[in-house]
């Protein structure tokens, strides 16, 4: 049965990441392949528990000293992952191609630049002003790291951030696609960006969420989630004859749970909302996923609440995996980092693994993916994004 | 789609004076539209966007159940992520379970959703000093792909003075209640968002610059007392976003 679209599809003529599983995708390529994890001990700053993380320990760039109000390691992980694998000549070749007012941004974060806020509430504490350096707008605020792009490229058309905590960048990609299909631009730079910072590495801690050792999604034994950042950058244009040969991105389903603040709904039923209403939007049939990329963070809630989704959808699920126990959950990143990953199974031809899998949880009721399999070329991948408030997205991705 | 309907609009001023001395009416928090269970640690950013959430969905008749939501505010919960990093400096700082939920941007679009018992998609979004022209943009792209109705409301309460000297004060909170297309018992038509050469009234420049949530006034005054321009700026800045407004019925 052929069912009509409601949402066109705009295609991802670009993609890049910086992560803990390497400094682009093709270092993120070879993890996937390797499924030996990246998480380590947190170096960036002292915490007062035992935990791992997915820390970018890489050099990151300086930012150039007119736009220095917005230096903060989320503008610099943003800037990293800009200047990868020719990535900033695809966004300065749709500048050329729509014009600089054409093209779009939108950011998906849930912290942005607090973890410099937090430095310079250390010198608030010390000296009853906040440091002269320091721009609460430009650093702190949701939307900082979009504007540090946006002026950073030039880039003159609506700018603005996504912050609904893990689900941010995973909905980013939703507005981006509604901005194409209403004709407000003609390219968008989807970012997401998270980076490690002392308020969701305790606050997680605070909810017994926090796993002293390299999270094991899916798992029987699992312990709790692993806190990584990263920086995923994607450019959504429309659809032409040129671009025919690169994956789409179909339609991102999305919903609220309205259960709780920071547990998803037992049965979830919000989940499942998401993914359907994905397919809905896209005009495609549950029996054509391939593959669903989890959002399965390895708290056992979380994952329990996933699976009963998919397996309320799905007969039969197609094969699923996630990948948090490589490079950790980065929160408001997640959705674009994930959704990158997506898009390598789509385009190399393979299965992600779900590292750290051993035991699988029974209670799971369909098998997961544990090692990476590269006999199976998926052509119509699910992503799923869930986040505080029981905000839930799911990215609906097509191989070109 | 050629505009969207404004069905509901209110708009929230804590401070008496403030309030005053808008060109519209406004009105003070109404903490009745808080659930019991919730009200007692409810962020001043909740009990405002709570407060005019309500007063749209009333005066358009809507159920707040049915509506997908955009929640937009520039600073979000401020007040409780201040309270956080001022623990996170301490050796012995305590985060509270509820604290560190109640520190994220969609912190408010979770309480509605779960209070309201809505299903529907929403969104929180923050773009500084573009932060309304942004969810206007947001909420027309929502109704020309999707059609229907959504509840649009834009909020900050008062930042600590010392992250922003001179900046993040009063409090000012309202919800547009929006329908794709020509609806009757609209109280005006909103065209899409464009930047353009419209200038900000003068007189509330400062203030918008200190506070970018209040770059709505003129907005608010069109729909609030009927007198309608042709159209509106979103923001202080020339060039900047503005939109087409009329079709007042």
């Amino acid at each position: 049965m052929t069912i009509t679209p409601l949402i066109s599809p705009v295609v991802v003529t670009a993609y890049q990441c910086v992560s803990a599983a390497g400094d682009d995708v093709e270092a993120l390529y070879a993890r996937l392949l390797a499924n030996q994890t990246c998480l380590k001990p947190l170096t960036l700053f002292a915490i007062p528990f035992d935990t791992l993380v997915g820390e970018v320990t890489s050099v990151l760039p300086a930012i150039r000293s007119s736009l220095q109000a917005y230096d903060c390691r989320n503008a610099r992980l943003a800037l990293k992952a800009l200047n990868q694998g020719g990535f900033r000549a695809d966004v300065e070749r749709a500048i050329a191609n729509y014009g600089a007012a054409r093209v779009g941004l939108i950011l998906g974060t849930s912290t942005s630049g607090i973890y410099d806020s937090e430095n310079a509430y250390a010198r608030l504490l010390e000296d009853g002003v906040m440091p002269s350096d320091f721009h609460f707008t430009k650093v702190q605020t949701a939307q900082a790291t979009a504007e540090f792009l946006q002026l950073e490229l030039g880039l003159q058309g609506p700018c603005y951030a996504i912050s609904t905590a893990c689900s941010s960048s995973a909905k980013a990609l939703a507005a981006a696609q509604r901005l194409l299909n209403s004709d407000c631009c003609d390219a968008v730079l989807v970012a997401g960006v998270d980076s490690l910072c002392r308020l969701t590495l305790r606050g997680f801690n605070s909810l017994q969420l926090i796993s002293t050792e390299a999270c094991r999604p899916m798992d029987a034994g699992r312990q709790g989630i692993n806190i990584g950042e990263g920086a995923a950058l994607l450019l959504l244009e429309k659809p032409y004859a040129e671009n025919a040969d690169r994956p789409r991105l179909l339609a991102v389903g999305e919903s609220s749970d309205a259960h709780h603040m920071s547990a998803p709904h037992p049965d979830g039923v919000g989940a499942a909302t998401a993914m359907a209403q994905a397919l809905r939007l896209a005009g495609r049939d549950l029996s054509e996923v391939d593959y669903i990329n989890l959002h399965a963070t390895a708290s056992t809630l979380n994952d329990l609440s996933e699976a009963r989704a998919v397996g309320s959808l799905f007969a039969n699920p197609p094969p699923c995996s996630g990948v948090k126990g490589l490079l950790g959950h980065t929160l408001g990143a997640a959705g674009a980092v994930e959704t990158v990953v997506s898009l390598l199974a789509l385009e190399r031809g393979f299965l992600p693994g779900t590292c750290g899998l051993r035991d699988p949880d029974p209670e799971c009721g369909f098998t997961v993916v544990a090692a990476p399999d590269l006999q199976v070329s998926p052509r119509l991948i699910l992503s799923n994004a869930f986040g505080f408030g029981g905000n839930n997205a799911s990215v609906l991705l097509e191989a070109a | 789609m050629e505009c969207m309907s404004l069905l509901g609009v209110g708009a929230c001023a804590p401070d008496a004076e403030f309030r005053a001395s808008l060109p519209f009416p406004a009105f003070d928090i109404n903490r009745e539209t808080i659930p019991p269970l919730l009200r007692r640690r409810s962020s001043q950013a909740m009990q405002m966007a709570f407060s005019v959430a309500t007063a749209a969905c009333e005066q358009a008749q809507r159920s707040p159940t049915t509506l997908p939501t955009i929640f937009a505010s520039v600073a979000g919960e401020i007040r409780t992520t201040d309270q956080i990093c001022t623990e996170l400096v301490k050796a012995d700082g305590v985060i509270s379970p509820a604290a560190f939920h109640n520190s994220v941007q969609n912190t408010v679009a979770g309480y509605w959703s779960i209070a309201q018992q809505c299903i529907q998609p929403a969104t929180a979004l923050a773009a500084g000093s573009d932060t309304l022209a942004m969810a206007l943009l947001e909420a027309w792209c929502q109704l020309s792909c999707e059609g229907g109705e959504l509840l649009l409301v834009c909020y900050d309460e008062v930042w600590p003075g010392y992250l922003a000297p001179g900046s993040g004060n009063p409090a000012f909170a309202y919800a547009l209640l929006l329908a794709a297309g020509t609806v009757d018992g609209r109280l005006m038509h909103i065209g899409r968002p464009q930047v353009g050469e419209i200038i900000f009234p003068a007189s509330w420049t400062n203030s918008v610059n200190s506070m970018p949530i209040l770059a709505a006034i003129p907005l608010l005054e069109a729909a609030l007392t009927g007198r309608m321009p042709q159209a509106v700026a979103l923001t202080s800045h020339t060039p900047g976003w503005q939109v087409n407004v009329g079709g007042y019925e």
